[in-house]
């Protein structure tokens, strides 16, 4: 343990080192290194992509138009980069009369990032956090190959794609690895106890493909945790969204798109058989100048055996979330959001959450995160439990 | 044992880091960097007196059908090398229908003109000439107009040991074209580390260059130049667009593509684009904001960039940065006509 602190201590100080020393082009994590471009091509407000960025992520990490020119790892500066934040964070916790507090200074994880081009028309993306220990300064995760995949690009056409391994499944219409707040989508986050939420990376594998504003994908994935090594992949899913205007609307460009899901999936607990459950998104991203609105809409459909025994009948829930971002300038960008969650009639407990924040970029990769978010879940008892998060966390990537 | 592997991964992370640091740029696109040395081909050495006669040529009217237009003409010193029209005028009030390239650092191009069908300079210095609409001039003719003017002909000789001829007209005139160059700008100075050479807003713009403003990815290199050809929608919503880099490859693909232009100086060679419809600096800012016209093979990497009023204006603040210490080049005196030459050109 000793190694790793000090390991991390000298990660922390060469960051800052880094982060801070004068270098004209400001180019940091991998791509942005290997391009000699600053992190602003692609990110309007790191981590979220923009519509350039996104392009080149949908090209399989290779610059449309240009992929010729497109060095391998082999080629280019070490494919590897890091990302941690640290800060003070306020948190407390409310049910009836009961309160706690938690506070305090952190470091909050720690991903290792690794990605590039291997051949024409290959390309692959890793994400390792490493296991850290919780402690009162250090938020724990565990050592986990976050993502790990292998992309076939431009098979062809710009029509086919593939991706394969662990990856952020294209379902999520807005991204959770790369939005602008700590909080997460509720909506995303929500699933059947043992369940894979929208939010969590899969395995499996997955085509896209995109031409003239219209772009598609589906996957095959392993599916549900709650599912047996011999079940095999039992979940599968489509998407398909329209850009109009210029743009992929990600910052420019009006987005919308439908998603739906079908999976198979055994309860946490009993001996049931493999549940079938579904799920439909609608979502749109609209663009005006500096201001993007996101939303998301999501229901699902879950057997009432995936829910447990409290409950009777199939569960039925719904969600969505809206969230509006300006960004006035290329060093700051706001964002608030709404969440809510109509859980299933069962147990009768619905969620919302409101959150304000905002970012700002002393260098393309050195951001003041500054975020409060209220959580409450709504329940039969007169007092709602609430959860209140506020923080102040310098996030760093290079 | 899980801790030792993560310290072992990051320390070789940081490792790598420190190595990619320590060796400095490593990035796919060329670094904008100072100007190096011209390159000169080895079969045209340049020399002063060659400099001297292409000089001449460079600003001698006669070298066009009707004595009216010399290269000069459309690539003027007073205006940065260049046309201040939207396209240029050629002989008997003809129009062309592209902006003229300046003459600017058009040494440090791989290739010349703006669908690229130059490959070198001595190239490009005779296209205008038989161009119907620019010169309108044979080389057949210019050849026998200068071999008829004393003055030439002696220093054809002196340079080339021979009479004018086309080869020796190209390399006289791509020789003085490569002096043509201009010296550090501003934002050379700041590289140097001369921090007060750029202003607050030029050094902000240089950053959105770099970034939000998508700009280095074209334009890179020390010319600000990838020598690359792209469609970048300019032109192409009228009823006949210029077909550009597919006039010369005959590849579709190639429709409506041109090629880069190198940005220094580009503060004195207004308008902007092949078209020259873009007035100002700040205009060509809001065109590439605008992400373009869209059309069939639009750059994938033309977007709209959501740019502020302020980044705007940093961004033009940088360009102008990008304008050098101006070469010190007046126009020659030119050798008198002979007497076979006077009162006509044929």
């Amino acid at each position: 343990m000793k190694t790793l602190r000090i390991a991390l201590a000298a990660a922390i100080a060469a960051a800052t080192l880094l982060a801070l020393r004068p270098d004209p082009t400001g180019a940091v994590p991998v791509f942005a290194r290997k391009y000699g471009l600053n992190c602003t091509n692609c990110h309007s407000g790191f981590p979220r992509l923009n519509d350039w960025g996104q392009r080149f992520r949908a090209n399989g990490y290779r610059l449309p138009d240009r992929e010729n020119e497109e060095k391998t790892v082999l080629e280019s500066p070490p494919p590897f980069a890091l990302r941690t934040s640290h800060g003070y964070t306020y948190e407390r916790f409310e049910n009836g009369a009961e309160g706690t507090n938690a506070s305090g200074f952190r470091v909050h994880g720690l991903d290792v990032l690794s990605a590039g081009v291997i051949a024409p028309h290959v390309s692959y993306l890793m994400v390792y956090p490493p296991q850290l220990a919780e402690s009162r300064g250090v938020q724990g995760q565990e050592g986990t190959i976050e993502m790990a995949s292998v992309v076939f690009s431009g098979l062809g056409s710009p029509w086919l794609n593939v991706r394969a391994g662990r990856f952020e499944p294209a379902y999520a219409a807005f991204s959770v690895k790369r939005h602008l707040s700590i909080t997460p989508y509720e909506i995303y986050d929500y699933a059947f106890p043992g369940g894979s939420p929208f939010s969590e990376t899969q395995e499996g594998i997955e085509v896209t493909g995109s031409s003239r504003g219209f772009a598609y994908a589906a996957g095959l994935l392993n599916g549900s945790a709650t599912n047996r090594s011999s079940d095999g992949p039992s979940d599968a899913y489509a998407r398909a969204s329209m850009v109009i205007g210029a743009g992929e609307g990600q910052t420019a460009g009006q987005r919308i798109g439908v998603t739906g899901y079908l999976g198979r999936a055994r309860p946490l607990e009993g001996l049931t058989d493999l549940q079938t459950y579904s799920r439909l998104g609608v979502d749109a991203s609209l663009n005006l100048k500096q201001v993007n609105l996101a939303a998301q809409w999501l229901y699902g459909q879950d057997p009432k055996a995936l829910w447990g025994p409290g409950f009777a009948d199939d569960a039925c829930w719904s969600g969505f979330f809206a969230e509006l971002s300006w960004q006035p300038l290329v060093e700051c960008v706001a964002f608030a959001r709404y969440d809510l969650v109509n859980g299933p009639a069962a147990n009768e407990e619905d969620i919302t959450r409101l959150t304000g924040g905002g970012r700002y970029y002393f260098a393309d990769n050195l951001a003041l995160h500054l975020e409060y978010s209220r959580r409450t879940l709504d329940t039969p008892a007169s007092d709602d439990p609430t959860e209140d998060l506020a923080t102040a966390r310098l996030d760093i990537g290079f | 044992m899980k801790g030792r592997w993560a310290a072992s991964l990051l320390a070789m992370i940081l490792v790598s880091l420190t190595l990619t640091w320590s060796t400095g740029a490593l990035g796919q696109f060329l670094a904008n960097g100072p100007l190096p040395p011209v390159p000169v081909p080895p079969d045209n050495p340049q020399t002063d007196a060659k400099v001297r006669l292409g000089a001449q040529l460079y600003f001698d009217t006669r070298l066009s059908a009707d004595n009216t237009i010399s290269c000069a003409t459309c690539h003027a010193p007073k205006t940065g090398w260049s046309n201040p029209h939207p396209t240029d005028t050629g002989i008997r009030g003809q129009v062309g229908g592209r902006n003229s390239g300046t003459i600017l650092n058009a040494a440090y191009m791989r290739v010349q003109f703006w669908d690229g069908r130059a490959a070198t300079l001595e190239e490009q210095a005779v296209g205008p000439i038989h161009n119907p609409i620019e010169m309108g001039e044979t080389l057949e003719n210019v050849v026998r107009k200068l071999n008829g003017i004393p003055g030439y002909r002696a220093q054809f000789n002196t340079v080339f040991g021979t009479d004018a001829n086309p080869d020796g007209i190209a390399k006289a005139i791509a020789a003085f074209e490569r002096t043509v160059v201009t010296g550090p700008a501003p934002y050379d100075r700041w590289l140097a580390g001369e921090k007060s050479a750029m202003t607050p807003a030029a050094v902000r713009g240089m950053n959105l260059f770099n970034g939000k403003g998508h700009c280095s990815p074209c334009h890179s290199g020390p010319a600000f130049s990838d020598q690359g050809y792209h469609n970048i929608g300019a032109g192409m919503d009228r009823k006949d667009p210029d077909l550009g880099r597919e006039v010369v490859t005959k590849d579709p693909r190639d429709r409506g593509r041109f090629k880069t232009p190198g940005l220094r100086n580009c503060a004195l060679t207004p308008p902007y684009l092949h078209t020259g419809s873009e007035k100002t600096l700040a205009d060509v800012i809001a065109y590439y904001d605008r992400g373009g016209i869209a059309n069939p093979n639009l750059d994938p990497l033309m977007l709209p960039l959501n740019l502020t009023s302020r980044e705007k204006a940093d961004l033009v603040a940088f360009l102008e940065a990008l304008t050098g210490t101006q070469p010190n080049i007046t126009p020659p005196a030119l050798p008198e006509a002979g007497p076979a030459q006077e009162g006509g050109s044929r």
